[in-house]
């Protein structure tokens, strides 16, 4: 019973990481760029929740109709000011740019909104649905689950069906050529930040209910993403997707089977093994870098 | 020959200065991040591999010091040493998993070691979890540990041989191999340079003299606990200084400490904010006031965050590289 | 066996299911210049690269001086005396000339000052001293080329791989590589390169083998080979344009 509770409230959490994690495998494919803002985004995701929810008094998940465009725009705005300069700079000094942008984007929400830890509490935050009787699942990371589904099915369609879907897709493939099929790869590029940006953004929100809103909250996912975002498959998109539910059951299955303090570390552990063992990631093609 | 110099007029700053507490600690504080800087930068500057992971090292060093000195009593000095012993395993695991990688790989994976090593001694026993440790009283040879001078001198000693031995790499073989291993690892391995074992050499040196630096600050502070000594963010500070100096450059990092360290200590200690206030740019009363001197002590991780950003984008070089290669 | 410098054993790459290199076997005697020819994806580098020890082979046996190579790191090869360059020339951008050729030199010794002696007298032979004090990455192509042959020479190897050195070059650049390619094998190395120029190869190459989709095609004196109308097929005929 304890093995099917922690499985089933593994997978839902890990649905929500794999959000985050599709985001940065979207914008490492398309840009080769491995985004270290992208757990400050998921925060700035959490905060913009707990406004509308408090200011504007905007159930948390229809705020997302809200958030999805503000954080796309956001990124857009991001990539043309700052990430665009640097895309064929060494990856040190991508790195050490999106630290410095993650920094920026923490440290003014503890100026802003201080360090306390805000929660967002809803009428249904702590309900529980229980099912086959011993096991409860908590109403919000189903929902959140569902609405994961939902928006990675609609961005499947979008990247495999649409012409600009596919125009970002043979961008990640190979760059060069795309340009010169007349491909818009600094549009593109532009596009994949913008999406990484929402879905980190959309990530946060949807977590919102259910954990402590603070400036630093997003260390945490970051390196979780990153840890899916390698699992999957560097720019796997479903890979991402298949490897943020692992992350979600195995944080779970060591919780209660190991300690919760010790989550992490087996996380971490687990990345090691893959960049040693399976450097490509579970979905990656072999051979590339 | 400039070391000396230097190393000279160093020496005598501290009477120079009239020996006024406060301005010897930021003094230290110089000191120790020139000289992390200056440590890492032989791995990262000169062998190209950029370690997001340099807080392992000095953790490393301030805690085995630590636990050695509280609990089982032992001379400053045999527990230094165990410390670089500690920094050495840990330097030898990482470089067996993070030297096969590249490019992003690379950086990710020091980051997770890293970040392993934090939680560990987060979550076990013996190194106090997230209480720290305190340290009560500690002797050696008489010296008056109480005061900040044997820490000044110590920092000065540890930036001096670093940069001792940065100065020697640059002129010996093991130097070009790794500047060899930093221009292109193919070429390099394709004129007889073995990558591995001179980038476990490069770790090795770099993350002894680190922990070093570790097991003085501890004693100096006579308190740790992980986000001091073992963060993310340490490791970031120390990159960054390197940066602005300019990476691969022998003074670059010390230039980058004396700039930098500073800064934040002005931004920390709300020297600014006060000063704002008390030259009526800005009133205490006003909101804008009220909110400087309540949020400007917190805002010298968003300067750093902005100066990164700048300094990638307008000096990726730093500040000597803009100097060098001119020719 | 013996006689042959390096003896290649019916060697064959696979990456995943394509088979870059199938079954080749050729030998190489000491003091002679081999050319390996063949159309572009025939599977001279992968050669080259299963040879100097940065991809492993998938079977077979690669001997150099009597000893079996193949597992064998890029950077033992090198120190056994087996040097190469690069197709995509690749100069250590940020250093100088000089210390470029010095970290080849350093192959050979422990000491700075002997490795620059050695890195100042080669550039001498390939006429580089005077962009000693220059910028590797600010050299012309032709002049990293040139770079290049001098820093495996400082290797002092047995056997140099060149693998299209004369790639991107004029004619006076091609002719001026060309005499120093002779000098080294007159020095007592042997000389393994890969050349599209069918008019370099024919002028210094002693035997020939030619690649085609990773088989071996043909091998032979530059006359038989020239005369070899599978070669003019498969090689001669499509790629002469190339």
């Amino acid at each position: 019973m304890f093995f099917l509770q922690s499985l089933l409230s593994g997978i839902l959490t890990g649905g929500v990481y794999a959000l985050a994690g599709i985001g940065m495998s979207l914008v490492f494919g398309v840009m080769n760029i491995s985004n270290f803002a992208h757990g400050d985004l998921m925060m700035l995701g959490m905060y913009l929740a707990y406004f509308s929810f408090t200011l504007l008094h905007i159930d948390p998940y229809l705020s997302l109709l809200l958030i999805i465009p503000t954080a796309f725009l956001f990124g857009c705005i991001i990539e043309k000011v700052f990430i665009h300069r640097i895309i064929n700079h060494p990856h040190q000094n991508q790195i050490l740019l999106t630290i410095g942008l993650g920094l920026i984007m923490s440290n003014s929400a503890l100026l802003c909104f201080t360090s306390d830890p805000k929660i967002l509490t809803t009428s249904y935050s702590s309900s529980a649905v229980h099912i086959f009787g011993g096991i409860s699942l908590s109403v919000p990371l189903i929902v959140s689950f569902l609405i994961t589904c939902g928006i990675t099915g609609i961005l499947y369609v979008f990247l495999s069906k649409t012409t600009t879907g596919l125009a970002l897709w043979a961008t990640s493939q190979n760059r060069e050529a795309a340009q010169l099929m007349g491909i818009n790869v600094a549009k593109m590029s532009a596009i994949a930040f913008g999406l990484g940006t929402a879905l980190a953004a959309t990530a946060g929100a949807l977590i919102a209910p259910t954990y402590y809103i603070h400036p630093m909250a997003g260390h945490t996912f970051l390196l979780k993403a990153f840890t899916i975002c390698v699992l999957g498959g560097l720019g796997s998109v479903i890979g991402a997707g298949v490897g943020g539910v692992i992350i979600g059951v195995v944080e779970s299955m060591s919780s209660t089977y190991l300690s919760s303090d010790w989550k992490d570390v087996v996380v971490f552990i687990i990345f090691l093994a893959v960049l040693l063992l399976r450097p490509q990631g579970l979905f990656g093609k072999k051979g590339e870098q | 020959m400039l070391i000396a110099i230097t190393a000279g007029i160093a020496s005598v700053l501290p009477i120079v200065t009239g020996e006024n507490p406060y301005v010897i600690g930021v003094m230290i504080s110089v000191l120790m991040m020139a000289a992390l800087s200056s440590a890492w930068n032989i791995l990262g500057g000169y062998a190209g591999q950029y370690s997001f992971g340099h807080a392992a090292y000095f953790g490393a060093g301030a805690y085995t010091t630590m636990i050695l000195i509280s609990k089982f009593n032992f001379n400053p000095l045999v527990s230094i040493v165990a410390g670089i012993i500690a920094a050495c395993i840990i330097a030898l695991i990482t470089g067996s998993i993070v030297f096969r990688l590249r490019g992003h790989y690379f950086g990710l994976a020091s980051i997770a070691v890293a970040e392993i090593v934090r939680l560990s001694a987060l979550n076990f026993d013996f190194t106090g979890g997230a209480q720290g440790i305190l340290l009560s009283d500690v002797s050696l040879w008489g010296l008056d540990l109480n005061s900040k001078n044997p820490f000044y001198y110590g920092m000065l000693l540890v930036l001096v041989v670093t940069l001792g031995i940065t100065l020697y790499l640059r002129t010996s073989k093991t130097g070009f191999y790794l500047q060899a291993i930093r221009e292109d690892q193919d070429a390099a391995a394709s004129l007889g340079i073995n990558l591995s074992f001179y980038k476990n050499k490069a770790l090795l040196i770099s993350a002894a003299l680190t922990s070093v630096l570790g097991s003085l600050y501890a004693v100096y502070i006579r308190f740790i606990d992980t986000s001091a000594v073992l963060d993310l963010r340490l490791s970031i500070e120390i990159i960054l200084t390197a940066i602005i100096g300019g990476v691969g450059t022998l003074w670059g990092p010390v230039l980058g400490a004396v700039l930098l360290v500073p800064l934040a200590e002005l931004l920390r200690s709300n020297v600014i904010g006060d000063a704002l206030v008390k030259h009526g740019i800005v009133s205490e009363t006003s909101g804008l006031g009220v909110f400087l001197k309540e949020n400007l002590a917190h805002a010298h991780v968003l300067v750093y965050g902005i100066i990164t950003v700048l300094c990638i984008l307008y000096l990726p070089k730093g500040i000597l590289g803009l100097f060098r290669r001119a020719k | 066996m013996i006689g042959h410098i390096l003896h290649i054993n019916h060697v064959s790459k696979h990456f995943g299911g394509n088979v870059a290199v199938s079954d080749i076997s050729f030998s190489v005697d000491e003091k002679q210049i081999v050319g390996l020819i063949g159309p572009n994806g025939a599977g001279k580098t992968t050669l080259f690269n299963c040879i100097t020890g940065f991809i492993h082979v998938t079977s077979g046996d690669i001997i150099f001086d009597n000893k079996k190579i193949n597992k064998l790191r890029p950077d033992e090869v090198c120190r056994m005396g087996m040097a190469r360059t690069w197709q995509r020339v690749k100069p250590l951008g940020s250093l100088t000339v000089l210390e470029n050729v010095m970290i080849g030199a350093f192959s050979i010794t422990n000491a700075a000052r002997e490795a620059e002696e050695i890195a100042i007298e080669q550039l001498d032979s390939v006429g580089l001293t005077d962009y000693a004090k220059k910028t590797a990455g600010s050299l012309s192509i032709g002049l990293k080329k040139k770079l290049e042959l001098a820093r495996v020479l400082a290797t002092r190897p047995k056997m140099l791989l060149l693998d299209e050195i004369c790639g991107g070059l004029n004619h006076t650049e091609t002719d001026g590589i060309l005499v120093i390619i002779r000098e080294v094998r007159n020095k007592g190395a042997t000389i393994v390169f890969i050349e599209h120029d069918m008019k370099a190869v024919t002028a210094i190459c002693d035997w020939i083998v030619v690649l085609n989709s990773g088989e071996k095609l043909a091998e032979g004196t530059p006359e038989d080979i020239t005369k070899n109308p599978e070669v003019i097929a498969a090689y001669l005929g499509g790629g002469q344009n190339a």
